[in-house]
């Protein structure tokens, strides 16, 4: 899908992609992977919700769940078959069937997650035959502002990387300090409660 | 609910585990695809490359490192250089061009030539040993006609999956196109290594029946609660394990008793336990119902949702005792701190299996005072132990706030084990150890942890095993079920007789029974991360053909 930002209803996808960004900066603010959405029913934003792997140390709480869960607390589950997903980055395979569970209506996101991606990066199972009911997905709406929230929050992870974890670590660091092979492992370890890749 | 009574009259299930086939292993890529050969500058070569690169992104999900990205003349495939040489004779000689491999996805045939033109083949400088059938000239130096490049497109055919053996690569180098066999890649690429498996297999094998038979108990209660579908995880640490089974070599006495020690956590489906726009839950309305009528049907609105499931409730146990821990011992305060505007994931209370595997290790806050830190190590003393001096242990409960928050009180600890025999003054009822690894000692998700689970998880939940960096899934052939994300095909194994194996994708073609996706989720080489997945087979299980039968929902 084109969005060219100039049409009505191309200002209103604008609109609310912009609230799925805004998300996605708290969720810089707060060190998570900065992924945001909003859930979208009768043009009115009914769930906010942004990435909460790391205060959560739970790896599977991602944007999606929180906006849904917002949402339930005041309409009941069978709104989301009338209900829009604005998300900064497709979801990943789990929320891609998680929000086919929930029969979402439809699925608008910024970038592409060729990693883990549920709606086309990877899998397709938005359109997959299943027990539910495929949704229709639009890619591509904000993506640069979605890629550099991205790249902001990798860039500013290697500063504060190595601190909270302990002598263990610090061990294994000079014991391998001069083996390439085993070097970027151990940086990846030492960034492990931060790069909770999502999504 | 009597924990311990239901513990101790777990009835393992008979059978053998069985690894999971990744959807590489049974169902391979079509074998062979289109692609493009075209002439180049030999001294091109290296910006061709960057060219074609910069041009036509590959697709990561179809690695072809085995192909020869050049050839020269003289190695290529015989047919092919016929082909080749049968549209144009060679221009210059072999050592002036080489023939670069475009594989696909395939661009356009005029964007590929237009992108390769300036790389194409210098007109003839030295011919020398070719045949002058065109007006080539010996002239070293200059060249008699301006340069016409011009880029030829020849088609072939490669194989997209690496050679199985240098029997195969060799077959294909002399009829497709050069390829590499690279002995480990094959396998790697394609499913995990057999080395890995193996460890895992075994080391999950003697026990894998127990706790199955404790996820399907975590399963009725479930069920029987009217909370939730008769689905149930267990949460396995085989670190654990792994002592329980060294001290029982070492001490020569059966340790079956045991085996519970392992588990760090259960949960049970509790899908009709959400109460959504205020309105009450399933399980208020059919309050002392069990099962859920809501469960006889499939019925979407009333599905609560995938995070109600077995396993993400299972996942989000762990993760709740870490934030408890990281809030009662101070580290990690300013990350683990709640914030009002994220609520929590809205558990319904803990049933009695589910809080006594949770806290049964958790220090009696009420009771400690001195010594709990000195109390005997258990048997199953964590090898990765690392002490953590801001233990919960010297926390004052009444100044802490989080504490009110508990869902349950902490249940008293286990009966004394039949091995804590060292010094009976010490209080049996203050174990050494929490079991699960705080995140200050290293706990991270559920990272090298295996989890049992009563049904195959759903796609979401396949997923979250995943992002949960779980070691091992392991599900019982007969929960299958049509949603599931983890099988990789119809059921056919080792225990189904050559016969059946033989009659089982023609029957269940025939019958429509088998529409289901096969995902494999467990290990997909598109994804970053992996885990190993295993079915276990009850003895009598091979006559379970299929997901037929099974009702539909997913688990």
């Amino acid at each position: 899908m084109e969005f060219k930002g100039n049409s009505v209803e191309d200002s209103r996808h604008g609109y609310f992609m912009k609230q799925a960004l805004l998300m996605g900066e708290k969720a810089i603010q707060s060190g998570e992977t900065p992924v945001g959405c909003v859930l979208v029913h009768n043009d009115q934003i009914v769930g906010f919700g942004m990435n909460d792997t790391n205060r959560s140390m739970n790896g599977t709480r991602h944007a999606e769940f929180i906006a849904i869960a917002e949402m339930l607390q005041t309409y009941p589950r069978s709104a989301l078959q009338s209900t829009d997903l604005y998300v900064t980055v497709e979801p990943c395979v789990m929320c891609a069937s998680a929000l086919k569970q929930y029969r979402i209506r439809s699925v608008y996101f910024g970038c592409a997650n060729d990693r883990f991606g549920g709606t086309g990066g990877v899998l397709s199972l938005h359109s997959d035959s299943s027990i539910d009911p495929s949704y229709p997905v639009y890619g591509g709406l904000f993506e640069k502002e979605a890629i550099m929230l991205l790249r902001r929050f990798y860039i500013q992870e290697n500063e504060k990387a190595p601190n909270p974890r302990p002598k263990k670590n610090r061990e294994l660091n000079t014991t391998f300090d001069n083996d390439n092979e085993e070097a970027p492992q151990t940086w990846a370890r030492l960034n492990l409660p931060l790069i909770l890749a999502n999504h | 609910m009597d924990v311990e009574k239901t513990i101790r009259d777990l009835n393992p299930l008979v059978g053998q585990v069985v690894p999971i086939r990744t959807v590489q292993e049974t169902r391979p890529a079509e074998e062979f695809a289109d692609a493009f050969v075209a002439e180049v500058n030999v001294k091109s070569a290296s910006k061709v490359i960057k060219a074609l690169d910069a041009a036509f992104p590959k697709d990561p999900s179809l690695p072809l490192s085995h192909l020869r990205r050049f050839a020269k003349r003289e190695i290529l495939p015989p047919p092919l250089r016929a082909a080749i040489e049968s549209q144009s004779v060679p221009l210059a000689g072999p050592a002036q061009t080489i023939f670069v491999l475009i594989s696909p996805p395939l661009p356009d045939v005029a964007t590929l030539k237009a992108l390769l033109a300036p790389f194409a083949p210098d007109p003839p400088p030295a011919a020398t040993n070719d045949p002058p059938t065109t007006n080539e000239t010996p002239d070293e130096t200059s060249q008699s006609y301006p340069p016409t490049p011009t880029i030829r497109l020849h088609h072939t055919k490669i194989p997209i999956c690496p050679p199985f053996n240098a029997t195969q690569a060799e077959t294909w180098t002399k009829t497709l196109w050069p390829v590499v066999f690279n002995p480990a890649a094959p396998r790697s690429t394609v499913a995990p290594p057999p080395q890995t498996l193996k460890r895992a297999q075994e080391s999950i094998e003697p026990r894998a029946g127990y706790y199955l038979s404790l996820a399907r108990k975590v399963a009725d209660e479930a069920e029987q609660s009217g909370l939730g579908r008769g689905v149930g995880a267990v949460i396995v640490d085989p670190a654990i394990e792994e002592e329980i089974t060294t001290a029982e070599y070492e001490a020569g006495y059966n340790t079956t008793a045991e085996w519970d020690q392992a588990v760090l956590a259960v949960a049970g489906d509790a899908r009709y336990s959400r109460s959504e726009a205020g309105a009450p839950s399933q399980a208020q309305l059919h309050a002392g119902v069990a099962p859920n009528p809501a469960s006889k049907t499939y019925n979407a609105d009333v599905e609560g949702g995938p995070e109600l499931h077995a396993l993400m409730r299972a996942v989000e146990l762990i993760a709740r005792w870490r934030r408890e821990h990281d809030r009662l011992d101070g580290v990690s305060a300013s990350t683990a701190t709640a914030d009002p505007s994220k609520p929590e994931l809205k558990q319904p209370e803990l049933s009695a299996l589910e809080s006594y595997f949770l806290y049964r290790h958790r220090p009696d806050t009420s009771t400690n005072t001195s010594n709990p830190l000195q109390s005997p190590s258990s048997p199953l003393k964590r090898k990765h132990e690392d002490p953590n001096p801001e233990s919960d242990l010297t926390l004052d409960p009444s100044t802490d706030p989080s504490q009110a928050q508990l869902p349950h009180p902490p249940l008293p600890a286990p009966p004394p084990s039949t091995v804590v025999l060292a010094d009976s003054s010490a209080p049996v009822t203050t174990p050494a150890a929490p079991r699960i690894r705080t995140r200050s000692q290293g706990g991270y998700l559920c990272t090298d942890l295996d989890v049992y689970l009563s049904h195959e998880p759903c796609l979401c939940c396949s997923m979250g095993v995943l992002l949960s960096r779980f070691r091992s899934v392991i599900f019982p052939r007969r929960g299958r079920l049509e949603s599931g994300g983890l099988s990789s095909e119809p059921v056919v194994g080792p225990v189904a007789d050559e016969l059946d194996q033989a009659a089982e994708p023609g029957a269940s073609a025939v019958d429509g029974q088998d529409e289901r996706g096969y995902y494999g989720l467990h290990w997909r080489k598109e994804l970053n991360w992996r885990a190993l997945g295993f079915e276990f087979v009850e003895n009598g299980d091979a006559k379970v053909k299929s997901e037929a039968g099974m009702p539909v929902f997913h688990a």
